[in-house]
């Protein structure tokens, strides 16, 4: 298939390669050195067909070659075309855009100061001198005379041949000018018609395609967030019970300072920038402070909105354990898991319903509020634990050292403690 | 879950959507017909520049692929004030938009006439800009950059005597190469953030003054050993490497400066940062 393909691509420019060195009748030849510009021609003639053949060429300006004739003049709400100011090629070329969507023997127009306009191929003679602005669509415009006036092509090429004067603008809508000695008194422009789109805008998507991708993307949103706190409980399980215990205990607390935080975060960022700008020394430590703010603020609001699913996965097992329900043994590990699941439940249902009109925003909405109000309180909880250091809103009201069961058997000797009772430090239980 | 309904689950979810962007091809020249002089404003907001000596026969031409969602191209010519506005201009309808490097890039090529003496202004936005102006007729030059990478060499001498050349570069990295061959006698370049390189390299015909200022960033000057050179130096936390000049205060001179054929004075600032120097033969 390939190779007949290629074989018929061959013989076509040998056909063609004849045509153009067949001296053209529909064209007004210059006067003298018909040998050269034929081969000049003729070579041309080639090259654009290796280019069509490869793909490169304009196809276009072959596709929509139409028969010469002259475009009528519009009637009096027609469209008339100002040709006498080529400085906006994009509105002109919208313009003709709407003539060239017309069947050809439907085009009409009106060129304003009483130029002309003519579809398919066009020459201006070596002998020729015509005055006004003259619009061609789907053909190429030849010059070998004289134009006193601008010149449009539309779909096609402006061929300016040598001896050739235009005195005003030349511009070529989806084609080429090409210059080949004659002279151009104004500007020269071309607007390709060739747009190269990057990536073709996709298809709008059904509503089972959208609640795939949301349930996808919910589904993935979990797996990191589980990922995240399972190396949190793995490797900072302490910190991460303080700030949940915060959070169960100081709720309210949490939630403000969160607010708080959640206000002043830019403006300490900006006292803490200018700070180290006026710094000295400071100014050198300015990138690594800017990225270390940052990350800070990322794992507070991340290891917070994680300590409060693990407070809201450990609510939820302490109810389940006070029923009587067997749960296994419970751990960081499972209250994170609830939890997370029960912070995700909102953005299953919107990813599920959210296509439903009026009810899909209206869960979003709830969903974005619990998320807002779940990441404050965590991130408050963070701030008032010291990112979880300090437990004084944990609820834990007796220090560690209190929890023992020595005032079980330890009597108090005339009110000294039994700690610092002589001989104390050798007793190391009841029986002893 | 089957395989089959994991594979036609991945079917229908179909890949992130892009938006199209189109660029487009735009041509403009005008061919030279006995004008002297040429005021040439060029504007470019984004994307790849190049700048160079063209065909003596055309005025100047310019070579344009740009985003149609957001520019249009710019191509004025006034033929009484003997002035041209090139480039490309916002269309008014798309925002700011920060391109990737995965996107397409907006490119120009634009070529002057070498015989008509020119006065280039040229305002540049995010560009990474390649503009050699040697073998121009170079009369005056301003420029103006933001956060862009710009390299302004004359690897040519200028045809013609400069009055000056003045350049501004905003978060920049910008390149002055050959200003020997520029023929200004008053070059003033200000940065603000960013690198700046200033070389002094080609062909000295006749004494320069130069005014550099740095606000924030690294300035590296290369001088050459065949002209006299003396820095006025105004620092404010920052450096400057004394070696190979003979200091008096705040002013460095190269040994022989007051003999030299020819001298080149740099009034320099540079407010927080360095300054380097480079020696060439």
């Amino acid at each position: 298939m390939p190779t007949r393909k290629l074989a018929r691509a061959l013989s076509s420019l040998v056909l063609s390669s004849l045509v153009f060195l067949t001296p053209s009748t529909s064209v007004a030849a210059p006067s003298g050195g018909g040998g050269i510009s034929a081969a000049a021609e003729a070579a041309r003639g080639l090259w654009e067909k290796i280019q069509q053949l490869r793909g490169e060429g304009d196809t276009t300006r072959a596709r929509n070659s139409a028969r010469p004739q002259l475009i009528e003049a519009a009637g009096p709400d027609g469209p008339i075309l100002d040709l006498s100011n080529l400085s906006d090629p994009i509105a002109i070329e919208e313009q003709l855009a709407r003539l060239a969507a017309l069947p050809d023997d439907d085009v009409r127009a009106t060129i304003a100061g009483g130029g002309s306009a003519r579809l398919g191929a066009f020459s201006i003679g070596s002998e020729q001198r015509i005055s006004g602005n003259i619009l061609i669509m789907k053909g190429n415009a030849e010059v070998f005379g004289h134009l006193a006036g601008n010149l449009v092509t539309y779909d096609g090429d402006i061929i300016v041949h040598p001896g050739a004067v235009i005195s005003g603008d030349v511009l070529a809508v989806h084609g080429l000018v090409r210059e080949q000695g004659g002279e151009i008194g104004g500007e020269i422009q071309t607007l390709s018609a060739s747009a190269r789109t990057a990536r073709a805008a996709p298809p709008p998507l059904s509503s089972t395609q959208l609640t795939l991708r949301r349930l996808a993307g919910v589904v993935g949103v979990f797996l990191a967030l589980a990922a995240l706190g399972y190396g949190l409980a793995a490797f900072g399980r302490n910190n991460l019970q303080v700030v949940s215990d915060t959070v169960s205990h100081s709720f309210g607390r949490a939630f403000v300072t969160g607010l708080v935080g959640q206000i002043l975060i830019l403006p300490t960022f900006g006292m803490l920038v200018v700070g180290l700008v006026l710094s000295v020394a400071g100014i050198l430590l300015l990138p690594f402070a800017v990225v270390v703010y940052a990350l800070l603020v990322i794992v507070g609001v991340v290891g917070g909105y994680l300590a409060v699913a693990h407070a809201m996965g450990e609510a939820y097992t302490r109810k389940r354990l006070a029923q009587g329900v067997l749960l296994g043994s419970p751990s960081s590990y499972g209250f994170l898991f609830s939890g997370l699941a029960a912070t995700m439940a909102l953005w299953a249902a919107w990813a599920t319903f959210g296509w439903v009109p009026l009810a899909g925003d209206l869960i979003r909405g709830a969903a974005i509020l619990v998320t807002w109000l779940l990441g404050t309180a965590g991130l408050g909880a963070a701030m008032l634990s010291r990112a979880g250091v300090r437990e004084n809103f944990a609820g834990r009201i007796i220090p560690p050292e209190a929890l023992t069961d020595e005032y079980l058997w330890a009597t108090p000797q005339y009110g000294v403690p039994a700690a610092k009772r002589p001989g104390a430090s050798t007793r190391t239980g009841p029986g002893v | 879950m089957p395989r089959w309904t994991l594979a036609a689950a991945l079917a229908l979810v179909p890949a992130s959507p892009v938006a199209a962007q189109e660029m487009r091809d735009f041509t403009t020249s005008r061919q030279l017909h006995g004008e002297s002089r040429l005021d040439t404003r060029l504007e470019f907001a984004a994307g790849s520049l190049r700048l160079h000596a063209g065909n003596a026969k055309e005025l100047y031409r310019m070579r344009l692929s740009y985003d149609a969602e957001r520019f249009v191209p710019l191509s004025r010519f006034d033929p009484a004030a003997g002035s041209a506005r090139l480039g490309v201009e916002s269309n008014g309808r798309s925002g700011i938009r920060v391109s990737s490097r995965s996107q397409l890039r907006q490119d120009a090529t634009v070529t002057l006439s070498p015989e008509v003496t020119l006065a280039l202004d040229i305002e540049l936005g995010a560009v990474e800009a390649d503009i050699d102006l040697g073998g121009l007729r170079l009369a005056d030059l301003r420029l103006e950059t933001g956060a862009s990478r710009t390299l302004i060499r004359f690897s040519r001498p200028n045809t013609t005597r400069c009055g000056s050349a003045v350049i501004e570069s905003g978060a920049a990295e910008v390149a002055l190469v050959g200003l020997g061959n520029s023929r200004c006698q008053r070059i003033s370049f200000s940065g603000g953030v960013g690198t700046a390189t200033v070389d002094l390299g080609g062909t000295w015909t006749s004494d320069a003054t130069l005014d550099l200022s740095m606000t924030m960033g690294e300035l590296t000057l290369r001088l050459p050993k065949s002209v006299g050179i003396r820095v006025v130096m105004d620092k404010f936390l920052s450096s400057f490497p004394s070696a190979g000049f003979v200091r008096d205060g705040d002013t460095y001179s190269t040994p022989g400066y007051a003999r030299a054929a020819r001298k080149v004075e740099i009034q320099l600032s540079s407010t927080i940062g360095g300054v380097a120097v480079e020696w060439m033969p």
